[in-house]
């Protein structure tokens, strides 16, 4: 027989048998669906996940705290423990595989004055050689300390905070002041609180004359000032000495430990190995993996449910194809046995009934693919209350805002494509046996059967 | 194509050597066939005779390559069916044979046409060319009105006259009828044996035909008797002889009716039994 006939011919078949054609083909409709559907989720939450990163910071990052929580196996707070991060640890912590970059942080507070205006001042202190390592963000102007001049503090886009007045005139009516990082005079002082000054010292002010800005990133740099450690030590010791003698002592020590230890692992796989060899050492430490683990978990157990189900409905639509192949063999016995009679090879009648079979799967996964951008565009509309908390509930323990264009399901363009492979496949395979069998009929016996 | 040899009267088309047919009913032994030989020329109309359940029809299902033997041979055009591949039998009853069953075993599902259509379908012929031919071959037939018909809304002599111009349409050498009108009215009957026997002479065609009813039978140019899956008797019917044997002087030929078309069919001349 021609391609052709064929075709013309298995179609035929099928829409004389209309009623079970269509039942056949829903089931195939449903496996499609949903197998479509259980990848379109995946790759939505693997999106809202990127996005998540790109906020909170890398995955990669493990950051050890001078308190130290310890939780149970079941993520239950079960106390804590004061963690003494001295350079020795900083260097052991170097030496572990899979580490890529290691440095201490040094959380100091201060102002920013300019004029009769000031600003609260927050900078995180790091060794100059991990910014590239952390990936921080690019910058508006200036650049990252480096070797040749490591004097720079960098800010954060939303970095420093809006200046008011030192000494209003009334409390009731502050003013407050634009200032320009690179044009206005701005100095940088210590809080004076916490130290006494020798008054026979001049204060230490220091200028902001090195300056550099990063881009908007949405991410927690925007709310941080960032200086080298080096050249925070150099100034540190600068403003001890403008210290009383007692005071001078007790904030020199401090620069024996520091407040916390930020890491770099070189791969996402390795974050939990790190951190428990880090434990092994006798401290603890957090990771953004930690907070994610959960969502990732619960995310890929829905999944695989869906998947699951996708997979049984799969099953059960073979079935079904194999069932309704077999009924129309029985059904055209006689007719198949016509046609061997008048000459039809017997590849011809295994064609046929394998096109019908996979004529099912077809029509079923071409539905299916319809359906599942239909299901996809009302996940996204309206399936928050079910998907809304997976989704974001690595957002809520970080604070994070909330997003505000979330896709749960996403169906790349190879996904129809897969969707409609798959119905095809099951519909040739759960035919392949009837058709086999149709072959088998007996010319002779299928001409005596009435029917 | 094939006029040369066709017209090599001597030829024998088909031949069936020492065939036999057991079937195995549990510990039973049935012989449907024993021992049956015979020869049948190119361009004869052979009936083969006999009471139900004589092993006629298994006989012809043997000739057909539908069934397979138990013991002997049967050679068609020089090929032994019996050796045949599954698929160099189905291209061999493509070119080489038609079938006319008794109860018609036409497809319900399809029309007139795409039945007569259909053994051309599987001789990868194209539409359009099958299509003008069974056309032709159902006008010849004189159902011209009938094509878009299933075979549900005609009757039985219309729908054995389907069957006819499908077993003739891809122009086969060699046509068995199995009780062609086994469930047909005499007059009816008539007709369509009067079709038959027009077209198969018209174009030099071999028939074998099975069949219960003597006077159906007078049609043949030869009739071989068969009772109890053996030859009784052979009656050449051109020779108006009767022999014991299955070799049969060759007497006559067919000759005489290859002038004839389907509109002198009236005219055969009526044997009458004797």
């Amino acid at each position: 027989m021609r391609i052709s006939d064929l075709l013309r011919m298995g179609l035929k078949n099928l829409f004389r048998r209309k009623v079970r054609t269509i039942l056949t083909v829903l089931g195939v409709v449903i496996g499609c669906l949903f197998i479509i559907i259980t990848i379109s989720i995946g790759h939505g939450m693997d999106r809202s996940f990127e996005k998540q990163v790109k906020e909170y910071g890398s995955l990669t990052t493990i950051t050890i705290d001078t308190y130290g929580a310890i939780y149970d196996d079941n993520g239950n707070w079960v106390g804590g423990q004061e963690q003494k991060l001295t350079k020795d640890l900083v260097e052991q912590i170097r030496a572990m595989d899979h580490v890529r970059a290691v440095t201490p942080v040094i959380y100091i507070y201060g102002r920013y004055i300019s004029g009769k205006y000031e600003s609260g001042a927050n900078i995180m202190v790091m060794d100059r050689s991990v910014f590239e390592a952390f990936e921080f963000p690019e910058l508006m102007f200036g650049e990252y300390p480096n070797d040749e001049d490591n004097s720079t503090i960098v800010f954060g886009y939303n970095q420093p905070w809006e200046f008011y007045e030192s000494n209003p005139t009334s409390w009731m009516n502050v003013k407050y002041k634009q200032v320009d990082l690179q044009k206005d005079k701005i100095f940088f002082k210590f809080d004076e609180w916490r130290y006494q000054r020798n008054p026979r010292r001049k204060e230490f002010m220091l200028p902001l004359t090195n300056v550099a800005k990063m881009v908007e990133t949405k991410a927690e740099y925007d709310y941080n000032a960032y200086m080298d450690l080096e050249y925070f030590e150099k100034i540190y010791m600068q403003y001890c000495n403008t210290l009383t003698l007692d005071d001078r002592k007790k904030a020199m020590k401090e620069l024996d430990e520091y407040q916390q230890i930020m890491l770099n692992v070189d791969n996402i796989d390795h974050v939990e190995e790190v951190q428990d060899k880090i434990k092994e050492m006798g401290y603890q430490s957090n990771s953004l993996m930690q907070y994610l683990k959960p969502t990732i978990e619960a995310s890929k157990t829905l999944q695989l449910i869906f998947l699951f189900l996708g997979a049984v409905s799969m099953f059960v639509s073979a079935i079904s194809i194999a069932n309704t192949m077999v009924m129309s063999i029985y059904e055209r016995t006689k007719e198949i046995g016509i046609m061997k009679v008048l000459g039809c090879v017997v590849k011809d009648i295994r064609m046929l009934f394998l096109y019908e079979a996979g004529m099912i799967g077809f029509i079923g996964g071409v539905i299916g693919v319809g359906f599942s951008y239909l299901a996809s565009y009302l996940i996204n509309k309206y399936g928050k209350p079910l998907f809304g908390a997976l989704v974001n509930r690595g957002g809520s323990y970080l604070g994070g805002t909330e997003v505000a264009e979330v896709s749960y399901s996403i169906i790349p363009l190879y996904l129809p494509l897969l969707g409609l492979g798959i119905s095809v496949v099951v519909g040739l395979l759960s035919g392949y046996f009837p058709a086999r069998r149709a072959t088998k009929i007996s010319a002779i016996e299928a001409i005596r059967t009435e029917n | 194509m094939l006029k040369q040899s066709r017209n090599n009267k001597s030829e024998n088309i088909i031949e069936v050597k020492n065939a036999r047919k057991i079937y195995r009913m549990g510990k039973e032994k049935i012989v449907a066939v024993d021992d049956v030989s015979f020869n049948v020329k190119r361009g004869e109309f052979l009936c083969l005779y006999g009471a139900s359940g004589s092993g006629k029809s298994t006989l012809l299902n043997l000739m057909a390559g539908i069934e397979k033997l138990t013991a002997g041979q049967i050679m068609i055009k020089g090929h032994n069916i019996q050796r045949m591949s599954e698929r160099g039998l189905a291209k061999f009853r493509q070119n080489t044979l038609g079938f006319v069953f008794q109860s018609y075993n036409l497809l319900n599902s399809m029309t007139a046409l795409e039945n007569v259509e259909l053994p051309l379908v599987f001789k990868h012929m194209n539409r359009k060319k099958r299509r003008r031919l069974a056309r032709q071959m159902l006008i010849n037939v004189g159902l011209g009105d009938r094509l878009k018909h299933k075979p549900t809304e005609m009757s039985g002599g219309q729908q054995q006259r389907v069957g006819i111009a499908r077993a003739f349409v891809s122009n086969p050498e060699i046509v068995f009828a199995d009780e062609p009108t086994g469930n047909l009215d005499s007059k009816t009957s008539r007709e369509v044996m009067d079709l038959i026997k027009g077209m198969a002479k018209a174009n030099h065609q071999t028939i074998v035909m099975v069949t219960h009813d003597k006077d159906l039978a007078m049609y043949a140019d030869r009739i071989i008797h068969i009772r109890d899956g053996r030859i009784e008797k052979i009656v050449d019917q051109l020779a108006g002889n009767t022999a014991e044997t299955a070799e049969t002087a060759e007497a006559g030929g067919p000759e005489e009716n290859t002038g004839q078309t389907e509109q002198g069919l009236e005219a055969l001349p009526a044997h009458n039994p004797g």
